[in-house]
């Protein structure tokens, strides 16, 4: 009798396990939010124009000196590579004082936020749609549904290829975020890295200012076309 | 070459090779595809459902034999299936995610492709190295009865990445989210939806 039960409690448990196994976890949902009809777009947060080069060099000649100097042991491989690093970062500051020139009074945050809204209102998806610099408060607060916090943390030129010369193209870093103000929950996240499509030599983009300038402006714009791009495939997600 | 520089480069190898399943082979295979499971709803699917054909996709590219090559050892990276039927694959799951019917006949719309550019760049710093893919597509809206040309739009997707040297995806994954991007342009251009439901 006893050995039946024993049985019957195991059989059971094998149903069980098996029952739970087959049955699927539910899959998470996005959450739409197709019903967030009015916005307030918020640009804000620091910004940092730079060259990126990602270059071996001066690495590279650190190890040279290794092969045939007396240098070596654990010590050598940490400190070359913060050497590397401290001489790459004085060269990035040369080369970006060279590019910047002229660049002063470009917004990168109030260009990005500026596409964005542009493209959202070309979309005709949403009724009302305000750029504003600080934190919406009062009516300002009150009339909108969710608030979209944009920033814009690197913007420049970065070195895209190897070749002889290096080419380099403009790029810009943006990121967006949609809070009901109410809650102060994030509905939607994106970061946007925006490489423009054109590559050319560094001392292009140092030699013509205008050009330089117009890339650059092209691809801040490109970053605020591309968050909106998203935020738009994204209002509809799960349904 | 430098210690630190052949050190990278070898991962890089080592880490491509692993992903294309190629070894020592002098191409670099990568399986890239457009990820369904991030295809949504768009506006492409606020339009009433079309039957739409996804005509010829026309290979434009300068060079149609690879997708980049490694630097300094000139290594071939190519894609596992060709890019036109990648990228017809990618409107398809677009465009029947979108709520419309892709079939080979009898269509409201004739979607029409040509790739202009599908390219990955690496660049390989002293311990990490940087990927940017790039994908650039003329589409076409056509309509399915009387072939008149709605709209015609460049769309260009971009995605850049630092990673490990040895970071097996990254190639990979630049692609597919390059176009990826390029896709969801297309699915959120009011022109290119109102051209879908035009006809």
């Amino acid at each position: 009798m006893k050995s039946r039960a024993v049985a019957v409690l195991l059989v059971l448990m094998v149903v069980g396990l098996s029952g739970c196994a087959s049955t699927a976890p539910p899959e998470p949902t996005a959450r739409p939010f197709e019903d967030l009809r009015r916005l307030a777009v918020v640009a804000s947060g620091e910004t940092t124009f730079a060259v990126t080069d990602h270059n071996a060099e001066p690495g590279r000649t650190f190890d040279e000196i290794l092969k045939w100097g007396s240098f070596g042991g654990w010590w050598w491989k940490p400190v070359a590579d913060l050497a590397h690093r401290g001489i790459n970062w004085l060269l990035q500051l040369n080369r970006k004082s060279d590019v910047s020139e002229g660049l002063g009074d470009i917004r990168p945050r109030e260009v990005v936020a500026a596409a964005f809204a542009s493209t959202l209102r070309a979309s005709g998806h949403y009724d009302q749609i305000d750029t504003l610099t600080a934190e919406p408060i009062g009516d300002d607060r009150r009339s909108a549904d969710a608030i979209v916090r944009l920033a814009v943390p690197a913007w420049g030129l970065v070195r895209v290829r190897e070749s002889d010369p290096d080419l380099h193209s403009a790029f810009a870093d943006a990121r967006a975020e949609l809070v009901v103000p109410s809650t102060g929950v994030v509905v939607w996240e994106r970061t946007e890295d925006v490489t423009d499509l054109q590559r050319l030599p560094l001392a292009t983009f140092t030699a013509d200012r205008k050009y330089t300038r117009q890339q650059l402006m092209e691809v801040l714009e490109r970053a605020g076309q591309r968050l909106a791009s998203e935020l738009l495939y994204a209002r509809s997600a799960g349904l | 070459m430098s210690a630190g520089r052949s050190v990278a480069m070898g991962a890089l190898l080592c880490g491509l090779a692993l992903a294309s399943g190629a070894g020592c082979a002098r191409t670099v295979g990568l399986d890239v595809r457009y990820p369904e499971a991030g295809v949504n709803r768009a506006l492409l699917s606020s339009v009433p459902p079309q039957r739409v054909g996804i005509g010829p996709v026309v290979d434009r590219r300068m060079d149609t034999s690879r997708i980049g090559s490694l630097p300094e050892n000139g290594r071939v990276v190519v894609t596992r299936r060709p890019v036109t039927d990648i990228v017809r694959d990618a409107l398809a799951v677009e465009v029947s995610r979108n709520g419309h019917a892709v079939l080979p006949d009898a269509q409201d719309v004739l979607l029409t492709a040509e790739v202009e550019e599908f390219w990955l760049d690496v660049v390989v710093g002293r311990s990490h190295a940087q990927y940017v893919g790039k994908v650039v597509l003329a589409l076409a809206v056509v309509d399915g009865r009387n072939g008149e040309r709605l709209f015609t739009r460049h769309y260009a997707g971009t995605k850049r990445r630092e990673a490990d040297a040895d970071a097996k995806d990254v190639a990979r994954e630049v692609m597919d989210a390059a176009l990826a991007r390029t896709l969801h342009d297309f699915a959120t251009d009011p022109k290119a939806v109102a051209a879908f439901g035009r006809r």
